[in-house]
């Protein structure tokens, strides 16, 4: 019976780790499995190198590889329990998902939560399970394939999230976890699928398909709203800044009380809460377009590109307590209300108090529930809408301006007619 | 692929596991070489296990508790011996067992079909 020599199981045991052998187990069985059949073919009188090659032929057209593949597709196979485990959370989160889209579209209470653990779960629990199913069942060259796909899904679901639920960022991470897919994970699974197809011609066009699909639902989200019902829209705000210009050319009426207290107190509260609304106006703007305070004081609210952009907007007037939130419109056109009535004697200030056009104690009803007047008037208001709302309220301080206006014009007239009492009682106002 | 000749994969694949068990019940221990000569030898050539079935068969059936490994120095290398375990017994004659009425039963099923038109002409 003949024995190998040291160099020659050497050599053979090269061979394997050569060939992608990682496993000692593995290499061990192998290493005794070739030099057993070689010493017994030298047996029946064959030399060293033939029955070397003979043996390895018999290991097939995937050889040795193919081998520890296969073992390692055997040992790692998902057990049922997992498999089931996975398939849970899988359904669980779909069905979240699905149910807080309907709430969402239905405007019932809880769609957020439910949106939210669906996609927190799809994210953070199953795509990472899925990929370590992925990664651990196939052949290293895919695993380039798993990762993309992996990391582009979890960034478009928080991406997704993230623009449903209003918060910051959510623009970039969906566009990043887009592009991932669409240029890394989308060609490797084609390319894929088109090497190991049998029918090459028809994968790519069912990869064409769906790619066009995919383009079709992106590019018809972004129309989903008609020409002229836009333009109606808009119309609404453009005249309601034509109408505040109208109202603001006040200066005749101004000069005719010359010399009058009230009158300048009066100037200053109104120009005070014009310019706070405007820088309002400007914020929102330069903000949303990414253009500057300059340009956005020139800039069309038409021509805008974020006119239907309600994140930005929500996000600036509800994201904290900075200059420009919602609550510091308020302060600001509170004060103005307090102001404006020291214009009046006091005898009819409660009267005046309650034609005041701004109302914050109200609650106003919004699909079926009761909100409060910040988020009844902007919250989730796309940004043309917003516009509008500022400059009608920016008209309502010149309606409340024109009126204290005339009521001072009217004092005036009293005071110079000859008649003591009303004289007494005005000089006793200024 | 998985094993060689004469039968079809689709027939064998399920009986891989069986032929494996049944062996090493019968021998005792064996290593990776010897089962596929054996085997070989037994059904005159009919059956061959290639490598890369038996191989990761056997690593499998490790891992599930069914077989156990012993080590052996044969010169600059190690030779692994398998053999079964309590529970890879228990399996060796279950199914070997099950595949027994298998055959029975499709031979009796095959007898049926094939008397038929025999009769009838």
């Amino acid at each position: 019976m003949s024995e190998l020599n040291e160099q020659q199981v050497a050599l053979i045991s090269a061979y394997i780790k050569q060939h992608g052998i990682a496993q000692n187990e593995l290499h061990d069985d192998l290493l005794d499995h070739v030099c057993t059949s070689i010493e017994n073919q030298m047996d029946e009188g064959k030399s060293f190198e033939a029955a070397f090659e003979q043996t390895i032929k018999l290991f097939g057209p995937g050889g040795l590889k193919q081998v520890q593949q296969q073992t390692f597709e055997l040992l790692t196979e998902m057990n049922e329990n997992m498999k089931k485990v996975a398939f849970s959370f899988g359904l669980t989160s779909t069905f979240l998902l699905l149910a807080g889209t309907i709430f969402k579209l239905m405007h019932w209470y809880g769609a957020g939560v439910l949106i939210i653990l669906g996609a927190g779960l799809l994210a953070l629990v199953y795509l990472p399970m899925l990929l370590w199913h992925k990664l651990k069942e196939s052949p290293r060259d895919e695993s380039m394939m798993h990762i993309s796909g992996f990391v582009g899904l979890t960034l478009t679901t928080i991406g997704v999230l993230f623009k449903i639920m209003h918060w910051p960022g959510a623009a970039v991470t969906l566009l990043s976890g887009m592009a991932i897919l669409a240029a890394l994970y989308v060609p490797l699974f084609y390319f894929k699928k088109y090497k190991s197809s049998a029918n090459k011609s028809i994968t790519l066009s069912t990869g064409l398909v769906a790619m066009t699909c995919f383009i079709l639902v992106f590019g018809l989200m972004s129309v989903n709203r008609s020409t002229n019902f836009n333009r109606g829209i808009l119309l609404v705000g453009a005249d309601l800044e034509d109408s505040v210009d109208k109202a603001a050319n006040n200066e005749a009426l101004y000069s005719k009380l010359e010399g009058n207290q009230n009158a300048v107190a009066l100037k200053a509260t109104v120009n005070k809460s014009s310019t706070t609304l405007e820088s309002f106006r400007l914020e929102l703007i330069s903000e949303t377009e990414g253009i500057s305070r300059e340009d956005a004081k020139n800039a069309k609210v038409y021509l805008l590109n974020g006119q239907d952009n309600f994140d930005i907007p929500t996000h600036i007037l509800f994201g904290g307590e900075g200059e420009f939130s919602a609550n510091a419109l308020i302060t600001s056109l509170e004060s103005f209300q307090t102001e404006i009535l020291q214009v009046y004697k006091p005898e009819i200030r409660s009267e005046m108090a309650a034609i005041l056009p701004f109302d914050f104690s109200k609650t106003y009803e919004m699909s079926g529930h009761e909100t409060d007047w910040e988020t009844y008037h902007f919250r989730h208001i796309p940004l043309s809408g917003v516009l509008s709302q500022l400059s009608k309220m920016q008209l309502d301080i010149r309606n409340a301006e024109t009126q204290a206006l005339l009521y001072l014009l009217s004092q005036s007239a009293v005071s110079e007619s000859p008649s003591g009492d009303q004289g007494a009682s005005e000089a006793q106002s200024l | 692929m998985y094993i060689c000749l004469m039968y079809s994969n689709e027939l064998i694949k399920g009986t891989l596991k069986t032929i494996v068990l049944s062996l090493l019940a019968k021998k005792g221990r064996m290593y990776g070489y010897e089962i596929t000569q054996h085997v070989k030898e037994e059904t005159d050539g009919k059956i061959q296990l290639t490598e890369g079935a038996l191989y990761p068969l056997l690593h499998r059936l490790e891992a599930e508790g069914l077989l156990e490994t012993e080590k052996e120095n044969i010169g600059k290398r190690v030779r692994k011996y398998y053999r079964l375990t309590e529970t890879g017994n228990d399996q060796a004659t279950s199914l070997a067992a099950e595949f027994h009425e298998f055959s029975q039963t499709m031979n009796r099923l095959l007898n049926n079909f094939s008397l038929k038109p025999s009769y009838n002409v």
